[in-house]
């Protein structure tokens, strides 16, 4: 063995990387096991499940497209649009896009919710009034992405800003409200009791 | 300091979501001093962000990647007047990163081209250390040509509600400005999602374990145990 190479192999060795016999250690992990830990450790982190279940239990509670909350003395509808990704943790799918403009409410997303996936990101309409604004939020971070706000009313420039700057607060000021309806729903004895299985009962329905 | 563009314009990239036109992207925290504010906000607020202003890269060293703060409107300019970053109720500004790198399949060109002539030269093929002194030259060389690449993005900050927007989608330019932010004005920037919401309620972190019908399993007591660490990383923004 050239010197090189046993300095190599020794070095493995010191490592722990491999035994005497120069066979590794450890086997290589099975690709779906990783894929699996991988899925667990973002589904834990920053509790990002919080957010799944926010995201899929606002998609249960805006198919009937009543107002959720009250905004500013306004109410608020959420409509989920075009493109839904859905993420879970113990089945062997762990990553489900749906599109299309009804997707988010169709019985396969639905069916893939009773399997155990979330809903992790969606495209989302919230109609504040007469406002009407699109934005994609993401569970983990529910940062607002692509969004659309209505169009403005005044041509000024500085008044156009301060205009875009308040319908911004306004939009941000939407989410939160639907994060506080969803923690008052959540940390109720409801909850457990009466929302899940109502939302169980929903995913499992027929086609209509 | 006004002028921040060092020779020839930079190549700037368009805004990837700019706080004056277009679609909007941005992430949500809620600003929390570490003690108080200041009773003069805005001069505090202006001293701290030229206290971490942009510098431009300066092309004689090595550093290949430069980022601070600028004015919104200029972001040549990083002089922070009362007039320039108060807008009504808000503190507009931009986070500018600025990289110049040395393209290694260029330097690789560069070099084989030089090793073919000083072997036709010479005789002989370079040395390594003849090879070595010839590669940083030529990298300094390049360096000095290179234009950097600049990049900006926008932050809003109401004094009043005391919210703050970084507008980009990257969120490793997120942590990086949330970092600057926190370390500039000793504040603690708490991002705006369900658990950080929950624990600045008071609900207790039991109340806030997954719920297995939903996740289709139950969690073992290892990962519920690691929930508690998650929670402070998201509080801080750090996600």
């Amino acid at each position: 063995m050239a010197k090189r190479e046993q300095a190599q192999a020794e070095a493995a060795f010191m490592r722990g990387d491999v035994g005497v016999d120069g066979q590794a250690t450890e086997e290589q992990r099975d690709e779906a096991e990783v894929e699996k830990d991988k899925a667990r450790e973002q589904l834990l982190r920053g509790r990002t499940y919080l957010g799944r279940e926010l995201l899929s239990w606002l998609l249960w509670s805006s198919e009937a497209g009543e107002p959720l909350v009250e905004y500013e003395e306004r109410p608020v509808t959420v409509l989920y649009t075009s493109r839904v990704v859905l993420k879970g943790v113990h089945e062997d799918v762990t990553e489900m896009t749906a599109r299309g403009a009804t997707a988010p409410y169709s019985a396969e997303v639905r069916h893939a919710l009773d399997r155990g996936l979330l809903v992790h990101s969606a495209r989302l309409c919230f109609t504040h009034g007469d406002r009407q604004y699109e934005a994609t939020l993401d569970a983990e971070h529910l940062d607002v992405r692509s969004a659309k706000l209505p169009q403005l009313m005044t041509e000024e420039e500085d008044d156009a800003l301060q205009e875009r700057l308040y319908l911004v607060e306004q939009l941000s000021g939407i989410v939160d409200a639907l994060v506080e309806a969803f923690l008052a729903v959540r940390t109720s004895k409801r909850w457990r009791q009466k929302i899940v299985p109502a939302m169980k009962e929903w995913m499992q329905g027929s086609e209509d | 300091m006004s002028n921040l563009t060092r020779g020839l314009p930079p190549l700037i990239l368009p805004r990837p979501m700019p706080i004056l036109s277009g679609n909007v992207t941005f992430a949500r925290f809620g600003v929390e001093p570490a003690e108080s504010f200041p009773t003069d906000v805005r001069r505090w607020l202006s001293r701290g962000l030229r206290a971490r202003a942009f510098e431009p890269i300066d092309k004689h060293t090595e550093e290949e990647r430069a980022a601070g703060f600028v004015e919104l409107e200029n972001h040549d300019a990083n002089e922070f007047s009362p007039g320039r970053l108060f807008f009504g109720d808000y503190a507009l500004l931009a986070w500018r990163i600025e990289t110049l790198k040395v393209r290694a399949s260029a330097l690789k060109a560069e070099m084989a081209q030089w090793a073919a002539a000083f072997e036709k030269e010479q005789g002989r093929a370079p040395m390594k250390g003849e090879k070595s002194e010839r590669r940083s030259a030529l990298r300094q060389a390049m360096r000095l040509k290179a234009e950097p690449v600049t990049k900006v993005y926008d932050v809003s900050w109401n004094m009043k509600t005391q919210e703050l927007h970084v507008w980009a989608s990257s969120r490793k330019v997120v942590d990086e400005v949330v970092l600057a932010m926190e370390s500039c004005f000793r504040l603690r920037l708490h991002a705006q999602v369900p658990s950080v919401t929950a624990r600045r309620q008071g609900v207790a972190d039991g109340a806030l374990m997954p719920t297995p019908e939903l996740l289709g399993m139950e969690l073992s007591a290892r990962e519920l145990a690691s929930l508690e660490s998650s929670t402070k990383e998201v509080s801080r923004g750090k996600a």
